[in-house]
Formats: structure tokens, sequence, C-alpha cells
């Protein structure tokens, strides 16, 4: 036998607004629709209600009422709640389609042979609310046999009602006509003859009701007696863990994007976990005051879907790169991937755990800067001192030494970055002494010069004559150091010491 | 049971009340240490550097504290184990660690300072100014806790060579005892190379390091070529000692380094004082 759930989500486009912001669903909230000043209040949550508030109003009327706060409509931010309710209903079943309008998210569940997996149809109800309430939704759900009854009794009731088989028309009796949506010549119609619920539109005659209305009334009847067959369209959207925000005034305040991000990473981590993927990358798209855009990328070592660990790295991350002026609307995005699953050995040298290290390595960053921490890599040049900085991971394989003369110990150097400018005393085209600022150097041997040159028809070409001297200060103490001379502007340097 | 064996048992019951187990040897302990790839120095420190301690390295510019460091991620990293090298002054030279067979892919390195804003040392060989090395000084120690307190890492360098060594003795005791702890927590080798040795009670060793001599391939007029120098490695404190020390002159090795050019097999010469 075929079963329905029907999910509805009255005010949406309040519930949307108010889902990555609990601290204001307690408070009375209305969201304003259209352009200034024909703004009309389109959706409201139940405190604005009681208020005064109600559908339609002006934003002049509107702001009369104390205490109302107002939002203005934001299609991006329902289409993300929208995407987020439909993860969260497909984890109940593969065949949902969409009954949404301008106000209102329905989204219906063929539940049919679930029983196994979730239990009877009231424990399935029980389960589907409380995963919509995790994620800050507020639903009605229905659950038939009848497609349209499960509808309409989710869209005219509140919580969790249950329709037995057979009891459609019983059920459906009480509810205000209203509920069909009827044209409202047809509206006025049946309230001319007196006909205000369900039960009494079920209780006339379908051949006289149809010789009056046209066939349109069929429909009606059957709807009213709960037997209205419909065709089933499921829907399938596309995967994709994508969060977004607008606030209604630029944030600046660290707190307060981190506070939102941690909604965000929530969200998303029970998305991808619902799929059995973790999040590989969270990509941070942050459109900022003036129309200037700042982007964040967040790259764990491993996916990872622990949520305090990510937002850790985001703090940390922001913390160390803050965004160059308030923000006005944020786009969290994450790529899915594995989960890992790492075969430890018994015998394998310790290494760093990779969560740990990730958040460990955002922290020396912020220490020391974003681009003084990793791994040194050497560049393919003959030109000295050349390397690059890569991120770094823990590498699976370790290198092998090349050669036995690995093994043997070479001498060092300290580099002076940047170079010290000294001024040299040559004799017999060798350095016989050398001097910085304020102290002077007896050079005791020189060997030299190593002339090297390069990219010379470039402008960072370098033409150098390096020597390698064994110089005394005056204190006594001797040093072995790198002078370099540059053979275009014969300009000498402390390049490094050896050690 | 031997009368031996029997009458020491004896012996050991009629003076327990004075000296528990009067005659049984007591238990040692003993501590694992890792090879620093420098023969004539693992016989010196007998068996190499202590594992889950404060190595210090001392000395002056060009004493070889850089080259012995270097040595001894050299093996680590060629046991498939991972090190750091926090660099206070900014002075590693990537292309030496490549050339001793550091695993740079395994080696994290931290440069503390901004170049920009770090200012010209007032001598070659000495410390950077007091007022740039106190920045300096803070972030290589809050670097090298984290790392610490990370776990993982087989060794970590805490580079202070370039660190003028007044600024250096005003770390807190109170931070090397956390250092301590953590590296022992950890099982890593901490290594402090600087001009003095600033750890005091919490290094488990100290190798005192000075320059001795150079060596050049040529005739001695005509030497163009440097090829080797030859450093002098004093054991000032060695808290693991197998054996007692002696009160007498503390035990010294000489050892050299060569320089990457230098492709002559024959081993540099090494002996122990």
């Amino acid at each position: 036998m075929t079963l329905y759930a029907c999910l509805h989500l009255a005010e949406f486009p309040a519930q949307a607004l108010l889902r990555l912001q609990p601290t204001l669903r307690a408070q009375p909230v209305a969201v304003m629709e259209g352009r200034a000043p024909l703004e009309a209040l389109c959706s409201l949550n139940r405190p604005a209600r009681r208020l005064g508030a109600a559908l339609g109003m002006t934003r002049l009327e509107a702001e009369s009422i104390p205490g109302l706060k107002l939002l203005a409509r934001n299609p991006q931010i329902e289409s993300a709640a929208h995407n987020v309710l439909f993860e969260a209903a497909a984890r109940f079943s593969p065949r949902i389609e969409n009954l949404g309008t301008t106000t209102s998210s329905t989204l219906m569940l063929d539940i049919t042979g679930t029983e196994r997996l979730f239990g009877p149809p009231d424990a399935l109800a029980q389960r589907l609310s409380k995963a919509l309430t995790t994620l800050g939704f507020r639903a009605s759900i229905a659950i038939s046999a009848s497609f349209h009854t499960a509808r309409i009794l989710a869209a005219a009731t509140r919580g969790i009602t249950l329709i037995p088989t057979g009891q459609e028309a019983p059920t459906l009796a009480q509810l205000p006509l209203a509920a069909l949506n009827l044209p409202a010549d047809d509206a006025q119609t049946f309230a001319n003859w007196g006909i205000h619920t369900l039960g009494e539109l079920a209780a006339l005659p379908q051949d006289e009701l149809i010789a009056r209305l046209g066939q349109r009334a069929l429909l009606w009847h059957q709807l009213a007696l709960g037997t209205a067959p419909h065709s089933f369209q499921p829907v399938e959207p596309a995967f994709q863990l994508q969060e977004f925000f607008e606030f209604e005034t630029p944030v600046a305040d660290l707190d307060s994007l981190l506070f939102l991000g941690a909604r965000m990473i929530d969200s998303l981590v029970a998305r991808a976990s619902a799929r059995a993927f973790s999040l590989a990358r969270l990509i941070l798209h942050m459109e900022l005051e003036k129309g200037a855009v700042c982007r964040r990328v967040i790259a764990p070592a491993i996916p990872s879907i622990d949520r305090k660990f990510l937002l850790k790295l985001l703090q940390l991350q922001l913390a160390a790169n803050p965004p160059s002026a308030a923000v006005q609307r944020i786009t969290l995005r994450a790529e899915a991937g594995q989960s890992s699953k790492v075969q430890l050995g018994l015998f394998a040298p310790q290494t760093p755990e990779p969560s740990r290290l990730d958040v460990t390595l955002a922290r020396l960053k912020a220490i020391a800067g974003e681009d003084r921490v990793g791994s040194p890599v050497l560049e393919d040049t003959h030109r000295p001192g050349s390397f690059h900085l890569a991120p770094f991971a823990v590498s699976a394989t370790p290198q092998k030494p090349s050669n036995a003369s690995s093994r043997r110990t070479h001498l060092a150097l300290r580099r002076m970055r940047p170079p010290i400018p000294v001024r040299v005393t040559v004799q017999a085209e060798k350095p016989t002494a050398f001097r910085d600022r304020q102290h002077t150097y007896a050079i005791s041997a020189a060997y030299g010069p190593w002339k090297t040159s390069g990219a010379w028809w470039a402008a960072e070409g370098w033409d150098l004559a390096e020597w390698d001297v064994l110089a005394q200060a005056t204190s006594g103490e001797s040093l072995a150091c790198l002078l370099v001379e540059d053979r275009q502007t014969r300009a000498w340097h402390l390049e490094a010491f050896y050690d | 049971m031997g009368t031996a064996a029997a009458l020491r048992i004896t012996l050991e019951r009629s003076l327990q009340h004075r000296f528990p187990a009067a005659l049984t040897p007591s238990a040692r302990t003993i501590y694992e240490t890792a090879s620093t790839g420098i023969p004539v120095l693992d016989s010196l420190l007998d068996g190499g550097l202590p594992v889950g301690a404060i190595s210090e390295i001392s000395g002056q510019e060009s004493s070889g504290r850089t080259s012995l460091a270097l040595s001894f991620l050299a093996r680590r990293t060629q046991d498939a184990q991972v090190c750091a090298w926090v660099d206070a002054g900014d002075a590693l030279d990537p292309e030496s660690a490549a050339a001793n067979g550091v695993d740079l892919r395994r080696l994290l390195w931290v440069r503390c300072g901004t170049p920009a804003a770090k200012p010209q040392p007032s001598k070659p060989g000495t410390p950077m100014a007091a007022t740039s090395a106190l920045s300096q000084l803070d972030q290589a120690l809050r670097s090298a806790d984290l790392l610490l307190q990370a776990g993982g890492f087989a060794a970590i360098v805490l580079d202070l060579g370039s660190i003028d060594p007044a600024s250096a003795m005003r770390i807190p005791l109170a931070t090397w005892f956390r250092f301590r702890q953590a590296a022992d927590h950890a099982r890593t080798s901490l290594l402090v190379l600087g001009r003095d040795s600033y750890a005091q009670s919490s290094a488990a060793l100290v190798l005192d390091c000075a320059p001795l001599r150079a060596r050049a391939a040529g005739k001695a007029a005509h030497q163009t070529v440097l090829t080797s120098l030859e450093f002098h490695a004093e054991r000032g404190r060695q808290r693991f000692a197998p054996a007692p020390t002696p009160i007498r002159k503390p035990p010294a090795s000489t050892w050299s380094a060569n320089c990457t050019w230098d492709i002559s097999t024959a081993p540099a010469t090494e002996k122990r004082a």
C-alpha cells in the first residue's frame, strides 16, 4: 500500500532567515518583500503574529508595532534553506515531490516500504520532526495513504497528524473550505449555499455538483472525500554542500562571523555525514562592503567531519587573515571527500596526528606569518640560496639517501637575510680585511673566487664572485664566512657564516 | 644455592635496617639516545643525543652547531620521522640541509621574524639588536611550545644562534621546564642552538662547541679551495650518563665537516680526547 508523508513549513521566508540565527527565533520577526517604499509584509513568526502583525502590512504599519524586528526577504537564503531541507528529507525517502509555494515549503515523501528502516509511520514522523528541529525548522507533518489528504492536512494542522487508511473523509470533514484554496467566485458560491467545511462539501451529490459548477468540482469533491488521484513526480536536485547568509548590516566582528560559521559548518557536516562523506575543503566567500570580495580556503590534511576541528581552522584562518572590511554576505561551500581510514602500524615511526597538525600549522602561521611556515623546496637554478616554502604535509615514503656521500657531514651555512653590506680591503686581488658599520675584521685566509652568473638576459640576473674567508675579530673571535662581490655593482656583502 | 649467594643474602638481611639491598646493584634506567651521524660525537655522548629531553649545543659562530644539528636531523628524517626547525634568526640554509641528507619534505621550517621589520645587525656574527630579538624570540618560543604540545615530531631544533645571549638568558626557567616536560611526554629530542647555555637544569645534555682549524686544498701558498673545518666539542653536562663522570677535565672530541664541493673519499680527521 502506498503511503505518503507531507512536510509543510509555513512562513518559510521567515524560517529560512531565522534558521542560522537561533537567538532571533523567540523574538517577533517579520519579513518584508518588495521595493521601497512599496514593501509589504510577506512572512512572520508566531511572536510577531501575537503582537498583531499580519500579512500584507506596509513597512510603515509594521514599524508602528513596537518590538517587531523587520528583515528583508532573501531568495538566496531561502534557496540554501530549501536545499538543507531537501537533504534532510532525502535521508528518509529517495522519492520526494516538491509542492512549495512562494511563502511556504512543502515536500511530499513517498515512504512506502520504509517500515523496516524507520519503524511504523508514527515513529518515522517523530524522527523526521526531530531531524528538522535540529536543523532549525518548524514543520507540520501529515501521513496518509492519500497524497492530497496528507498535503491538505499538513497545511491545515500543526504538529504530527496520522490518518488511518479509510479515515480520510472523516478526518478532513472538520476542515474549512479554504483548505482547498478555491477561486474566490466559487468560494463565494459555496458560502451562499451554506457550505463551509469539507465534510459538507463531501456530502453533496457528485453529479449535481458537477452539473452546476463544471468538471473542476469533481476534483474538489474527490479532495473532500480523500480519494483524489495523483501522479507522483519525484525530483532529485544535485548534491551541493553550500550555505549562504546575508547580514542586515555589515559585520566586522570576528566573533559574529564565527558564530554564523559554526552554524554553517554544523549544517554542512550533518549533510555530508548523511551521505557518508567528509569535508575535504571549505571555501569561504565573503562579499564585503563597497563591492570587495574576500576568499579563504581551508583544506585539512585529511577530510574530516569533526565540527570543532573545522571551526578551529576557520577561526585561525580568519584571525590570521581577517577580511579588509565589514562582511555583507557569506557563502560557505564545501567539497565532499571520502572519510579517511588510516591503517596504523605497530612499528611505524611516530608522526604528527593530521588533524592536530593542521591546527598547529594554522597557529604557527598566525604567529610567524602565512608564508613563513612550511617545507623548504630547492629551486631548479644555479642561483645561490634559491628556495621556496611548500605547505608542510607528512609524506608517506621517506626519501632515501642517494649515495654514500650523503652519509657524510657537510659544512652548513647560516644565511644572513638580508645580506649585510660590508667594505672590503683588497690586496693582490684578494680580500684582506672587511668592515661593517662598526667593526673591522682581519682576514687570515681567503679562498676563491668562485664565480657564478646566470639569467643575464633578465632583470633578475646575477654575476657574483664568492670568497670563503677566515676572519679574526678584534675580540679574538674567529669566524668562517662567505663574502660575495656583485661584479656588476662592485658591492660586497656578508652572505653567510659557516657553522 | 651457592655459598656466595647465601652469604650475600645473610649479610643483606643483617644490614637491612641500615642499608637496604646493600650488596645488590641498584636498578638503573637506560635512556634512549639517537645517533648524531658523527661517530666520534656518538662515542662522546654515549650513543648520541637523548630522546625525550633537551640538548643544548652552544658555541660562537663557526663552531659547528648547525652542521651537527643538520646531521642529526638527516638521520632522523631518513628513518621516516618528522622534524622541525624553529628558526629565530631566519638563518637556515636549505641547500646545506639538503647536502647533509635531510629529507626536506619531512622538515617543517618556521621562519620567525619579519624581514621587513628586521633591522641590520650591528656586527657580523653578533646577535640582533635586543629590541627585535625579543619579538623574534617570543615567536620562536611560542612556535616551539606549539610543536612540542602537538607531538609526533622526532626532533625539534630551536635555533637561537642569532639571538642576543642577554635576551635569551631572560627566558624564564618555567618555560624550559615546560619544554622539558613536553619533550619527555612527546618523546621528542629538543635541540637548542645558542651562543650560550640557557636551559640550565632542564637540559639533559650540554655540548660546548668551538672552531678549531680550517683545511684547504693545494699548497700552502696557493690554497684557493676551502675543504673542511674542524671543530672541538666538549661535553659540559649529561644528566643521563650511564657512568658518572669523574671530577677532572670534561670529555671532549674533535670532529670535522667537509665542504659540499669536497669529493675526496678520505675520512675526515676525528679523534676522541
